[in-house]
């Protein structure tokens, strides 16, 4: 793990430097090329604007409104007699929903139960697991102006419930 | 997701109504639109780096050697963009990225969304490959979650990587679940539309 850990710290300095570097020695005006670039990235990050607030008011609508709790209640009959410590099911409600209220909801649950406790570490795979989907597919559709994402939604939802599922797996292997 | 999108909005409000939680829901509501623009404000200057960066590798030629050395694995995932090295290239940067937890992994992502849209256009080539691409990352598979990894260990975890195996496993299920069932509403969808 440890080599992974500094693969992971690494690639950034080495992305920042090694890119600018390779292509100025290949002759290619960096300073320019970089501003052409971050013009782009500019435009594709505000048009996915009117696509997130879009989404975000559903999604704050549901979460204020405690649809979301109404939701976790429902989930609860389902994962508590699975094995799956209640205070968890709330977080695998949002997951796919919210990625910051994952986080604070993780945060939390780590700094209750302890990060290495059997439920910090359940919390700390759900987290990990996968990406909040709502968000993803919202923000790379919303780039190119497609609405129609149905079809990329559900499949991105199941998606996240084999995950859970796998991760819950794991996390049951782990502990014993 | 206009079905989705009203279904969250309905059932909000109907909640809301019922258990008398009107006034929490509209400050909510207000909340999360602004919360919309601070984020996309928050993540411009990202974009604009890696954008800014990712432009560099191609002009130089790195993009499409990345296209060129996995290529044939993209290719698998990928179909339509066989031999089109430009968006294969892009994808495959963004995939890296998200599999090795950099932030790299959206911006490039969307430049990716872009590029294929301009290479394969909207029709069910493009929609397909485009989604292939969404749900891979929103499945999100990570070899190493640094931000779960950075919070375990800030709240003094012993070992904080204990659950990078766990977390590769439960990525790989939601990458091939999601797929697998995006195969499979192919059937549902086209009927519908036809």
């Amino acid at each position: 793990m440890n080599l992974l850990a500094r693969v992971g710290s690494y690639a950034f300095p080495a992305l920042l430097l090694g890119v600018p570097i390779y292509a100025y020695v290949k002759g290619i005006p960096v300073y320019e090329t970089f501003v052409k670039g971050a013009g782009e990235g500019f435009r594709i990050a505000l048009s996915t604007l009117p696509y997130l607030v879009a989404v975000f008011v559903g999604i704050s609508c549901f979460r204020g409104s405690g649809a979301l709790d109404v939701l976790s209640r429902w989930l609860g009959f389902i994962l508590t007699p699975l094995g799956v410590p209640a205070d968890l099911v709330p977080l695998v409600a949002i997951r796919p929903i919210s990625g910051s209220g994952a986080l604070a909801l993780t945060g939390d649950l780590l700094r209750t139960y302890g990060p290495d406790s059997p439920t910090g570490l359940l919390a700390s795979i759900l987290q990990g697991a996968t990406d909040t989907t709502f968000y993803v597919v919202t923000l790379y559709f919303g780039s190119v102006g497609i609405r129609k994402t149905g079809r990329a939604l559900l499949s991105s939802l199941a998606g996240d419930a084999c995950g859970f599922i796998a991760g819950f797996m794991a996390w049951k292997a782990l502990v014993r | 997701m206009n079905v989705v999108w009203i279904a969250m909005i309905a059932s909000g409000c109907l909640t809301a109504l019922v258990t008398g939680r009107v006034d929490v829901m509209m400050s909510s509501v207000l909340d999360g639109a602004q919360q919309a623009v601070e984020l996309v404000i928050g993540l411009t200057g990202m974009f604009c780096l890696w954008v800014g960066i990712e432009k560099l590798a191609e002009e130089a030629g790195l993009i499409d050697a990345l296209a060129r050395g996995v290529g044939p694995v993209l290719g698998l995932l990928f179909p339509h963009l066989k031999g089109r090295r430009k968006p294969l290239g892009t994808v495959a940067a963004s995939v890296l990225s998200n599999v090795f937890g950099l932030s790299s992994s959206t911006p490039l992502g969307l430049k990716a969304m872009a590029e294929m849209k301009e290479v394969l256009g909207d029709g069910d080539e493009g929609i397909d490959s485009m989604s292939t691409l969404a749900i891979v990352n929103a499945a999100g598979f990570c070899m190493f979650p640094s931000g779960i990894i950075a919070m375990r260990a800030a709240l003094g975890s012993r070992a904080p990587a204990l659950i990078s195996g766990s977390t590769a496993v439960a990525g790989l299920a939601a990458t091939a679940g999601a797929l697998l069932t995006y195969r499979l509403l192919g059937r549902v969808f086209r009927e519908r539309r036809g």
